[in-house]
């Protein structure tokens, strides 16, 4: 093993150097394939963007295949808050999706098919006997 | 081609062992990095790095293996320290002077690359698909110490000073990294090494000169003597010794056992 | 590899907290609903959980130091790569860990700086040698078994931020498992050089895992803030038990013997004996075994083990290296206000 490692300068103490603060946060976005939506996968500390991109390839990019990184300053983000922002409504929102029309129409087919079945029948029926 | 002559079998055996052998050097000495680096995520990303040249002298080695008749391991670990082809710069430690390690990683990695570069359009296939693949990854190095350089020597007077020390200390060896192995040139007339109309020598320092210079860095450097014997021909520093010496240290234990 | 099982809560009992939101907030909890970092905390809960993620992710960093010693000297290229890797994912984990810890109020600086003077602590583990190749292997395989048995408790916890790393963090303590057992696996069926090299690390590893979850339960630990408000999930008993009977079996098909050992300042093992009290309970279906020496525990947490100095030392070192590097990049950014 490296002396440095094996016998590290002898260091007690207070420290005497200045505090530095920390980098810029920057949230970071990975997509897995081309076409995919990218996702939220952590922060990394840096100095601007370009670093911020830097780091989060090696970090959050080699554990699974990754295409493509976006990375935001994460004071950018603003966001709602869980107890006082409500987003979903609480009255019945059936009425803008799919699955509001499903029963209705399913229902409306089998009626219609139904009537269509009866008057080929009919028509069938009104030609054997005449 | 898929199999060599007879006559260019041994040379290609040392370029390959060149091309190997530094990897696995600066690989080793950057991996020792992890754990300690200046900033965590720099740590992380440096390790990666790291392990890409670990990796890559794997599959240089695993390459070498069918003609040495040796494994990836062996070839690694079992040798003599005159049988290692590798290049004086990758021996040296950097004592956890980040300077020093980016410095010698820039001289490295802008070689590597364009050795690699030339290594892919090699008329031993092989060879030329695994140079090929290397050498995107190798780009990735390279962009990453490029922004190192310019940042340290744009970052402040201590920064520009620590890293303008480290350049100067390094480029009066890094050159060597062009010293030739035996026969070079019949791998060259053979198209097994090919290089470009622009001399390779001068396409490095081009671009090392053009990264320092956006840091605001003087660096100079001129082409190896060409009498000079150095890693290429098995002359090797002190450094190497103990190198060798600690990354063999268990594997020695017992050679030929699986670990 | 890790754990935060050490970490007491000093509850400030000057700090009166609004009684409905305390009942709010222990309500969601209770309901299995997750906590983020905008709710409504209590004082303590807030001071708890950075000091969790803080001391977590102190561990994190100074644990990429034993192993880091043997990245130069692993015996092959595969196992070179895996422990470069492994002791990087430690780098990466100690990363996310102090941005959990950022984002509730504290700078990474300072916590690095805390971690280096003795303000605050690492895990215990981390203040033994690894003097051996074979201690490489049982750290993978003990170590990071016990770490993984922690941290998935940790992942049912109720903090949105440290659940959501632990998810992250046990997929990658995976790797590092079973690379460990991997590399168990082969000592013992290897040579005899081998053999000895494994169940000698056994021997210095072996209590320091049972160590690992911290020590007995209080009796009242089930009521107490950690597991009311679930920042803990098991208790360290249930956890060690867990440990102990997932890893004797196996310890025996490997055949390697349990001892109780005394071990010397430096960490060393000096004398051994069969483990005296090893046996299973048909009843209760648990293994048991010798307690570990829970004065010795004590004694390295206060500093006094084989490793303290030198791993502060060397985390110190490379704070003071990096600072020129730093200073460089900050570009007159210094000071920053920790990220909302």
């Amino acid at each position: 093993m490296s002396k440095i490692r094996e016998h590290p300068p002898d260091a007690n103490g207070e420290m005497t150097s200045p505090k530095e603060g920390d980098l810029e946060a920057f949230a970071v976005f990975v997509q897995l394939q081309r076409g995919d939506p990218h996702i939220y996968a952590g922060c990394v500390d840096a100095a601007d963007a370009k670093m911020a991109l830097q780091f989060a390839r090696e970090h959050y990019g080699q554990d699974q295949p990754c295409v493509n990184i976006w990375v935001v300053p994460k004071q950018a983000i603003a966001a709602t808050e869980y107890d006082k922002d409500l987003i979903w409504r609480y009255t019945d929102q059936t009425y803008r999706l799919a699955r509001g029309y499903a029963k209705g129409v399913r229902e409306k087919w089998e009626k219609i098919r139904a009537k269509n079945d009866l008057d080929d029948y009919e028509k069938e029926d009104l030609k054997e006997m005449f | 081609m898929d199999n060599l002559p007879e006559n260019l079998k041994q040379p290609m055996i040392d370029l390959l062992l060149a091309v190997a052998d530094d990897k696995l050097m600066l690989g080793h000495r950057n991996s020792d990095w992890t754990g300690l680096g200046p900033i965590l995520e720099e740590d992380i990303a440096f390790s990666s790095l790291a392990q890409d040249e670990i990796a890559h002298a794997q599959v240089i080695y695993e390459l070498l293996s069918p003609l040495v008749d040796k494994t990836a391991d062996e070839l690694a670990y079992g040798r003599s320290i005159d049988q290692y082809r590798c290049a004086q710069i990758v021996e040296l430690p950097d004592g956890f002077d980040w300077a020093v390690a980016i410095a010698r990683q820039f001289f490295c990695d802008h070689f590597d690359r364009l050795r690699l570069r030339a290594l892919s359009h090699s008329s031993y296939k092989p060879l030329a698909d695994v140079a090929s693949r290397l050498a995107a990854e190798e780009q990735v190095h390279v962009d990453h110490v490029d922004a190192w350089i310019v940042r340290l020597g744009k970052g402040n007077t201590d920064s520009k000073q620590r890293l303008q020390t480290a350049l100067d200390q390094l480029s009066p060896i890094a050159p060597m990294l062009f010293e030739p192995v035996d026969h070079e040139a019949e791998l060259i007339t053979a198209g097994l090494y090919p290089q470009a109309e622009t001399d390779m020598f001068h396409a490095w320092r081009d671009v090392l000169q053009h990264v320092a210079h956006e840091g605001g860095l003087a660096l100079e450097l001129s082409p190896p003597n060409a009498g000079a014997q150095g890693g290429r021909r098995g002359h090797h520093s002190e450094h190497l010794k103990s190198l060798l010496d600690e990354m063999c240290e268990v594997y020695r234990l017992e050679p030929g056992v699986a670990w | 590899m890790s754990g935060s099982s050490n970490v007491g809560m000093h509850i400030d009992h000057n700090v009166q907290e609004d009684p409905e939101k305390l009942a709010e907030f222990e309500a969601k909890i209770d309901a299995g609903q997750l906590i983020e970092p905008d709710d409504w905390l209590p004082q303590a809960y807030r001071t708890g959980m950075l000091k969790m993620a803080e001391h977590h992710a102190n561990s994190e960093i100074i644990g990429a130091l034993p192993e880091g010693e043997w990245i130069t000297r692993a015996p092959s290229l595969r196992r070179k790569l895996a422990l470069t890797a492994k002791v990087q994912d430690e780098v990466g984990h100690g990363q996310m860990l102090y941005r959990v810890s950022q984002d509730l109020g504290k700078t990474r600086d300072q916590m690095l700086r805390d971690l280096i003077t003795g303000v605050t602590k690492y895990h215990n583990v981390f203040n033994y040698p690894a003097p051996t190749w074979g201690d490489i292997a049982m750290i993978q395989w003990l170590i990071d078994g016990a770490a993984i048995m922690n941290q998935k408790s940790l992942a049912d916890g109720a903090y949105g931020p440290y659940v959501r790393t632990m998810k992250r963090i046990n997929m990658e303590e995976a790797f590092h498992f079973k690379c460990g057992e991997d590399m168990v696996l082969t000592l013992m069926s290897g040579t005899a050089q081998q053999r000895v090299l494994g169940q000698d690390a056994f021997d210095r590893w072996w209590y320091p895992s049972l160590m690992f979850f911290g020590p007995p339960d209080k009796p009242n630990c089930r009521n107490l803030p950690p597991m009311r408000w679930r920042m803990k999930t098991v208790t360290n008993d249930d956890l060690r038990q867990r440990f102990i009977n997932r890893f004797v079996p196996a310890a025996k098909d490997l055949g390697l013997n349990i001892h109780v050992v005394k071990k010397s300042d430096d960490g060393m093992v000096i004398e051994k004996q069969l483990d005296p009290n090893l046996h299973y309970d048909e009843s209760t279906e648990n293994w048991t075994v010798t307690d570990p020496d829970w004065e010795e525990f004590y004694r390295v947490i206060r500093g006094g083990g084989p490793c303290n100095k030198q791993r502060l030392s060397l985390r110190r070192f490379s704070y003071e290296q990096g600072r020129w590097v730093r200073s460089a990049i900050m570009n007159g950014r210094a000071g920053l206000p920790p990220a909302a």
